[in-house]
């Protein structure tokens, strides 16, 4: 199997369609798919294994406290290089690394299949409408869907972002906007340059605004 | 009174005419990620990307080493597996394989124990490391940002030592800031920093080669209006360089070619952002500039084969006519509907002729699907050569046997 990132190639400037039910559909088709691709032993085992995450991360990768990221429908590749970054101390988090540090390769694997065959909930993000209805063009300018598709549900090593948490959206939007947040290979923080600190509230809001894919 | 009014309304109209306009500015658009600027936009629809990189190693069992047809006589085994984006390899006094990684961030060091091979990791959380170059029982790894220094490592492979700065004084720019790392015959230490972008008129300070003594004092730059180089070697006899050159993206399917180059002196410009494969002016940078002014490639090496890895073979285990000849590892492409790369070829110099460009082993494409990429390669004390794979985390001898 190949593993072609498959991004890029939307109109840039484009208006995003609504999130009609036709997509929710495939989206979900997608997710399926994504999940039927991993073994199915590895996605069983990623469950037991994630038993110690889910008092922070939901028992399906759904979190509810704020600032924790949900990981129910993250590509598995993102979830894998994230753990990946949290063991060698390029990502760091006082809470996450400790559960790092001991992860196996194997581990890992695991957990990023379950995690991805989980359905993602909305979070119960207080989001300012104003806010988002201004973060919703940064999408466009910014380019965001170049990597992480028109419907921000992610792709491959590119998380999804469509109803994330909001705190924890703005906690790593700062971050990367101040040169402070791991980056995989420097986009994030390169993209994050440009916008101002009003910006980067506005994008956080408007994604954590968007339905869970 | 009526021209204090006048002058009046046309203050009020130039505020408003500024007010007006600085949000305006402010609506530009940002610029898109590196590998998607430069593209033009009747390409807005492309669907081509970067090809993702696997976090994990593939299982011995997911390595299908048969597919690889390399020339009679010749045989393929895996020889190590479990590296995670295994990059540039580089041997030890003592016989420790060291071998880089890129957004893996490790370095590992692969013991050969009676027939296996023990993989260690001996740093990790590094920032792109894709430079390791060895010399007098100290190891040199170059980061984006960084080259640091592990001495006497290989006594201390299951306690590394802390890594030594060596030179820091290096662009952050993380497109294109990754390194090869080499040691030249002069016993400088050459590394290239790329140019920042897809497509762009870099700062002086990228797109080129450059060099250090091993000390970190005496940095000059040797080769300059290079896009980016993360292979290069030097001639056995001539102890010239040649590297090879990713050429730019989103002019093509099949244009611009990557290129196989000689820079056998300081100072040479081999053209970028100014002219693309020594006859295509850049549609935008190539304006007032002619491609005579840089030096041509060596060989034209195909469009978006992302040739990596350039070794001289100098061993005795391979026939007569492999002495002296080029390994030229290619990655293979992504700007391109029809893959095309994902290979090993070699070069022959010829006085007096153009070189010859060849397969040597292919198989990790098959049809549009991929299964590996060779990225570096290496040759062992007896003289067999080994290739690393960086997507299946892996690499292969291949041997020869009349």
């Amino acid at each position: 199997m190949s593993h072609v990132a498959r991004t890029g190639g939307y109109k840039r400037g484009a208006s995003r369609p609504p999130f009609s039910k036709t997509i929710k559909a495939v989206l979900i088709a997608a997710v399926a798919l994504s999940g039927a691709r991993v073994d199915a032993a590895d996605v069983e085992a990623g469950r037991r294994k994630s038993a110690p995450c889910a008092s922070c991360h939901g028992a399906d990768g759904n979190a509810t406290i704020p600032g924790t990221p949900s990981l129910a429908a993250q590509p598995t590749y993102f979830t894998h290089w994230q753990l990946i970054k949290f063991r060698d101390g390029r990502r760091k988090d006082a809470q996450m690394s400790p559960f790092a540090v001991n992860l196996t390769d194997e581990d890992m694997g695991d957990l990023a299949a379950f995690y991805a065959a989980q359905p993602a909930r909305a979070r119960d993000s207080v989001v300012d409408p104003s806010r988002a209805a201004a973060g919703r063009e940064l999408v466009d300018r910014h380019h965001c869907s170049s990597c992480h598709t028109p419907t921000l549900a992610g792709q491959q090593q590119v998380p999804r972002l469509a109803g994330q948490d909001l705190q924890y959206l703005l906690k790593l939007l700062r971050g990367f906007k101040a040169k402070t947040a791991s980056d995989l290979d420097g986009t994030m923080t390169m993209a994050a340059q440009p916008l101002t600190p009003e910006e980067v509230d506005s994008l956080a809001h408007y994604l954590a605004s968007l339905p869970a894919p | 009174m009526r021209r204090k009014l006048l002058i009046g309304l046309t203050i009020v109209l130039l505020i408003g005419v500024t007010m007006w306009l600085i949000p305006a500015q402010a609506q530009q658009p940002a610029p898109p990620p590196s590998w998607k600027q430069g593209q033009p936009a009747g390409m807005a629809e492309s669907m081509l990307a970067p090809i993702a990189q696997p976090p994990a190693p593939k299982a011995p069992g997911e390595i299908p080493v048969d597919k690889i047809k390399v020339p009679p006589g010749f045989k393929v085994e895996l020889w190590a597996h479990g590296i995670n984006n295994a990059r540039a390899m580089t041997w030890g006094d003592k016989g420790t394989l060291f071998v880089s990684s890129r957004v893996a961030g490790n370095v590992y060091a692969i013991v050969d124990k009676s027939g296996t091979r023990e993989v260690k990791t001996i740093a990790k959380g590094l920032n792109l490391p894709n430079g390791v170059a060895f010399k007098d029982g100290t190891l040199y790894v170059a980061e984006i940002h960084r080259i640091t220094k592990m001495a006497g490592i290989e006594d201390k492979l299951d306690a590394p030592p802390q890594m030594e700065v060596v030179y820091e004084t290096l662009p952050k720019d993380a497109p294109h800031g990754w390194k090869y790392l080499a040691f030249g015959p002069d016993g400088k230490l050459y590394f290239n920093i790329g140019a920042p972008c897809n497509i762009c008129l870099p700062p002086d300070t990228h797109a080129n080669i450059s060099r250090i003594n091993p000390d970190g004092s005496g940095f000059e730059y040797w080769a300059h209006g290079v896009r980016n180089s993360v292979g290069f070697d030097w001639h056995p006899v001539t102890k010239e360089l040649y590297f090879s050159m990713h050429a730019r993206d989103w002019l093509g399917e099949d244009v611009p070619s990557d290129r196989f180059d000689h820079a056998p002196k300081k100072g040479m410009h081999f053209g970028f952002p100014f002219c693309h494969q020594g006859d295509i002016p850049d549609p935008e940078f190539g304006k007032g500039r002619a491609c005579g002014e840089f030096a041509a490639p060596l060989i034209k090496t195909g469009p978006h084969v992302a040739g990596n890895g350039v070794m001289f073979y100098t061993g005795s285990m391979f026939p007569a006519e492999y002495q002296n000849r080029v390994f030229l590892a290619q990655r293979g492409s992504w700007n391109r509907t029809q893959k095309l790369g994902f290979r090993v070829m070699m070069v022959t110099l010829r006085p007096n002729d153009v070189p010859k460009y060849e397969p040597f082993a292919e198989g990790w494409l098959q049809g549009q699907e991929i299964w590996g990429r060779p990225v570096y390669t290496s040759q062992m004390k007896d003289g067999s050569l080994l290739i690393s794979d960086d997507y299946a985390g892996a690499i292969y001898r291949v041997s020869y046997q009349k």
